[in-house]
C-alpha cells in the first residue's frame, strides 16, 4: 500500500469509527459504512444487508453508488447468502459475473458496469452471521493484503455495532415492559386500596344487620337459611378483597440467609394433611448439597404452600407431586421445583395463569399466582412453568446464590 | 358487664345505625357523631367509657383523632375500625394507644367481643 492509500484508508477507517461512537441510530452508521467504503476502495457502489431475525431474510439496508433498479430485487433468502460463503472474517471474491451462483442478476450487473464483487460476511467472533457488505468494483483487480485487512476490519466493526444497537433494542423494550409494569402496579394498588375502603363499608352495614337478625329469627326457617347465605357471601367478598389488597401492595421482602429445602419442609408440614384426606403422595427430591438465598421465608412459604395447593388441586386422588430442589452453581441459582401428574393447564390459559383474577376454579379468587409472582419478583428470582393436559404441570422458581443477591435497603 | 357509655365517630348512618343496635341490645348507651370534629367536642362534653372511631372521616384523620382524645382523656378505650385493614395501620394504632382494632366488615358477635375485650375491667 503506498502512504496515500494508506491514508486514504485510515481516514475512511477514522470516519466509519468516528460515527459508530457518535451516533445511536444505526441506519446513519450504515449509510457512512457503505458510503465511505465506496469512496474509499474508489467503488463502483456497496451494498449492506442485515439478517431480520423474525423473517430470517437479509434485507438491504444501506446502500451508495448504485442504481434504483439494481436496489429493488428486495430481500434475499438466508440460504442465497449463506450458499459457498466462506468463514466469517474471510472475503468472497467474485470476478465471473457471469457464473458465479451467487451473482443473482448478472446481466443487470454487467450493464451496470460491474466487473469484480466483493462478498464480506459480518459476524461477531466466529458466531452466527448477522449481515453482508457486497462491494462492486469497475475493474479486476487484486485485493493487497493490507486492503483485506483494511475491509475485515470494517466488517468486524460493523458487526459489533448491529450487535449492540439490537442488544441496546432489546433492552429498550424490556424496560419499556418493565416500565409499563410498575406503573400498572402503583395505580393497582390506588385502586385496591380505594375499593377496600368503598366496599368494606356497605359490607359492615350488611354484616352487622344480617348477622344481628340471623339470631332474632327461628331456627331452621327460611329466613334463617337466607340470613346465613348473607352472612357467608359477605364473608366471601371480604376475603376477596383482602386478597387484591395482598395483591396489590408492595410488601417489601424481609430477606435472611435461609436454606429453601427447610422452607420446603416447612410449607409441606402445613398442607401434609390435606394432601393425606385426598390419598395424594407427596415425593420429595431435595438436593443435600442445598446452598442458601436471600428469602422471606413467610412470603416463599406462601408461594410454595400456594404451588402445593394448585398441584393439589390438578391431581385426581392417588395423584403424586414430586417437590425437587438444587443449586445450579453455573447460573449460581437455588431451584425449587413442583411438578404434578394432574390434568395439565391448556396452552390458552398458560399465559394468565399470573394474571390478577384469572381463575378456572369455582371459588377461586384468581389472585394465587399473581401474588405468588410478585413475591418471586421481589427477590430477584423467577417463576417458570411447564405443563402438558392431562400429563401434569411443572412450576420452578429460582432464586440468586446468597453470596450474590443484593441485600435492599430496610424500608423506614 | 356494666351499661357503658359508647360513642360512635363514624360518617356512614349505616353502620353507626348498625352498632347502635347490636350495642344497645347489649345494654349500652350509644351516642354518633358522623365527624371527627363534632365527635372531639361529643367526647370533652359528655365523657365516654367507649369510642368506636373509624379511621377515615372526612374532615379529619382517624389517627389525628385518635391521638387528641389520647392526650385529653388518657384512660379512653378506643377501638378503631378500618375499612383498609393493613398490618401497619394497625401497628400505628396500637402505638397510638387504641384498645382495639376491628377491620371492617364485621359480625354483630366480632363487635361485641372487641367492646367486651376493650373494656374488661370497666
Amino acid at each position: 500500500m503506498t502512504s496515500t492509500s494508506f491514508e486514504n484508508y485510515f481516514h475512511v477507517i477514522r470516519d466509519i469509527i468516528g460515527a459508530m461512537h457518535s451516533l445511536t441510530d444505526l441506519q446513519d452508521v450504515l449509510d457512512v459504512v457503505v458510503a465511505k467504503l465506496t469512496q474509499g476502495l474508489k467503488a463502483k457502489g456497496a451494498l449492506l444487508r442485515i439478517l431480520n431475525k423474525e423473517t430470517n431474510r437479509f434485507e438491504v439496508r444501506a446502500a451508495a453508488g448504485l442504481g434504483e433498479r439494481y436496489l429493488n430485487k428486495g430481500p434475499v433468502t438466508t440460504e442465497t447468502i449463506l450458499s459457498t460463503l466462506p468463514e466469517p472474517g474471510e472475503i468472497y471474491i467474485i470476478t465471473d459475473i457471469w457464473n458465479a451462483p451467487r451473482v443473482e442478476y448478472p446481466q443487470q450487473t454487467w450493464d451496470e458496469g460491474i466487473r469484480m464483487l466483493l462478498d464480506i460476511p459480518l459476524a461477531v467472533e466466529e458466531q452466527q452471521i448477522t449481515g453482508l457488505l457486497r462491494i462492486y468494483l469497475t475493474e479486476q483487480r487484486e485485493l493487497s493484503k493490507d486492503e483485506h485487512d483494511f475491509l475485515k476490519t470494517i466488517a468486524k466493526q460493523c458487526a459489533c455495532v448491529i450487535e449492540r444497537v439490537d442488544l441496546i433494542q432489546k433492552q429498550q423494550s424490556h424496560f419499556n415492559h418493565l416500565a409499563t409494569q410498575v406503573e400498572k402496579g402503583s395505580s393497582l394498588a390506588r385502586m385496591a386500596a380505594g375499593i377496600a375502603h368503598e366496599i368494606n363499608n356497605p359490607l359492615a352495614g350488611i354484616l352487622l344487620y344480617s348477622s344481628n337478625m340471623h339470631k332474632k329469627v327461628p331456627k331452621g326457617s327460611h329466613l334463617e337459611e337466607g340470613l346465613k347465605i348473607i352472612i357467608k357471601e359477605t364473608r366471601r367478598c371480604k376475603t376477596i378483597i383482602q386478597g387484591l389488597l395482598d395483591f396489590a401492595r408492595e410488601q417489601e421482602p424481609h430477606r435472611l440467609p435461609v436454606n429453601i429445602n427447610n422452607v420446603i419442609n416447612s410449607a409441606v408440614g402445613i398442607v401434609e394433611n390435606e394432601f393425606h384426606l385426598r390419598h395424594v403422595k407427596i415425593q420429595k427430591e431435595l438436593a443435600h448439597d442445598m446452598a442458601e438465598a436471600l428469602l422471606d421465608k413467610h412470603q416463599i412459604e406462601q408461594v410454595l404452600i400456594n404451588l402445593l395447593l394448585n398441584a393439589l388441586h390438578a391431581v385426581d386422588s392417588r395423584g403424586l407431586v414430586t417437590l425437587r430442589s438444587a443449586v445450579d452453581r453455573d447460573r449460581r441459582k437455588v431451584l425449587a421445583e413442583i411438578a404434578d401428574n394432574g390434568c395439565g393447564i391448556p396452552k390458552e390459559h398458560l399465559e394468565k395463569i399470573f394474571e390478577p383474577f384469572f381463575s378456572t376454579k369455582a371459588n377461586g379468587t384468581g389472585l394465587g399466582l399473581a401474588v405468588s409472582y410478585g413475591i418471586v419478583k421481589n427477590h430477584n428470582g423467577d417463576i417458570r412453568v411447564w405443563s402438558e393436559p392431562a400429563r401434569g404441570t411443572r412450576f420452578m422458581i429460582e432464586f440468586p446464590l446468597a453470596t450474590d443477591a443484593s441485600v435492599p435497603k430496610e424500608r423506614k | 358487664m356494666k351499661s357503658l357509655k359508647v360513642l360512635v365517630i363514624e360518617n356512614e348512618d349505616v353502620i353507626c345505625n348498625a352498632c347502635r343496635l347490636v350495642l344497645a341490645e347489649k345494654g349500652h348507651e350509644v351516642d354518633i357523631s358522623n365527624t371527627g370534629k363534632s365527635g372531639l367536642i361529643a367526647v370533652s362534653r359528655n365523657g365516654y367509657d367507649l369510642v368506636l372511631l373509624d379511621i377515615k372521616l372526612p374532615d379529619m384523620d382517624g389517627m389525628d383523632i385518635l391521638k387528641i382524645l389520647k392526650e385529653n382523656v388518657p384512660t379512653l378505650r378506643v377501638i378503631v375500625m378500618t375499612g383498609y385493614a393493613t398490618l401497619s395501620n394497625a401497628v400505628q394504632a396500637m402505638k397510638l394507644g387504641a384498645t382495639e382494632y376491628l377491620p371492617k366488615p364485621f359480625t354483630d358477635d366480632e363487635l361485641v367481643a372487641a367492646v367486651e375485650k376493650a373494656c374488661e375491667g370497666l
